[in-house]
């Protein structure tokens, strides 16, 4: 009985050596397709009225690179992409607008009045600033962010497609 | 670090997985990334989480006053255990959940 069983699993082992070689390319890829997204450039759905006319409200989705924040590449007037204060797990898509060390002027409340305020932006961090001051939270709300929250930059929109091309 | 870490260097094991499935607690050691320095990764003991009101004297070395402050949402308050000699949480304000990377399990 079990000689059956015996010559039945090794007919089987052509088979499973075939399968097992398949499965890890299947494994390799998914590795390699991971770390592209998280590490080198992705696709993001960014939605949200904050950074109109740029960015539209309902939706778009934007191809984001994440290695200029490695190399300290992150200029003023770029679109990042960066990890909420508030909320570590939120991701929100704003402009730079201040570096370390420089003097900026806002409204503090741009629907109330004209009242101006004006901030250092100190060592290590960033003003980020939505392109729409009437419906964005960001620096003017909670301060300047430190530059590690920075998770990406965004390079050009792919979807939709009538909208195809650098964000400017 | 002094005197739970040893001054001339130490090498810890660091977990990176409950950061994202949990929030740090009171006591805890963190890896953080400095808000002041991109490239450098203190690390700290977690003293004060969000919503937690900490008094501390803002320069033990020179005098002797008081700041009391309340941890705001999605912050945490870290501080070195050797106060006299660490630029902490009490020179650059609470940090944000997003700079933590992770939590010290052991030294190995």
């Amino acid at each position: 009985m079990s000689m059956r069983v015996l010559s039945f699993l090794k007919q089987w082992r052509g088979t499973a050596k075939e399968a097992f070689e398949n499965v890890s390319i299947v494994a390799k890829f998914l590795c390699l397709l991971h770390v592209t997204d998280r590490y080198i450039i992705s696709t993001t759905h960014v939605h949200g009225p904050s950074m109109l006319p740029t960015l539209n409200l309902t939706g778009d989705v934007i191809l984001a690179e994440h290695l200029s924040h490695r190399f300290g590449k992150i200029g003023l007037g770029d679109v990042v992409l960066v990890r909420s204060p508030r909320d570590p797990n939120r991701m929100v898509t704003k402009r730079i607008l201040g570096l370390e060390g420089d003097r900026l002027t806002f409204s503090a409340d741009p629907l109330v009045g004209d009242a101006s305020v004006s901030v250092l932006v100190p060592k290590g961090h960033v003003w980020i600033q939505g392109d729409n001051l009437y419906a964005s939270t960001d620096s003017r709300h909670f301060g300047p962010i430190p530059y590690s929250l920075i998770e990406g930059k965004a390079l050009l929109r792919v979807w939709p497609p009538e909208y195809f091309g650098s964000l400017r | 670090m002094t005197p739970t870490l040893h001054p001339s260097g130490n090498v810890l094991l660091a977990e990176r997985i409950s950061k994202r499935y949990q929030k740090p607690s009171r006591g805890d050691i963190v890896v953080i990334r400095s808000p002041e320095n991109p490239n450098k990764t203190p690390i700290k003991r977690v003293v004060g989480i969000e919503g937690d009101c900490i008094s501390f004297v803002i320069d033990p070395v020179t005098s002797d006053i008081y700041q009391t402050i309340v941890v705001p949402k999605g912050h945490v308050f870290v501080q070195g255990d050797y106060t006299h000699n660490s630029r902490d949480s009490r020179n650059f304000g609470p940090v944000p959940y997003g700079l933590i990377q992770g939590r010290v399990l052991w030294r190995v």
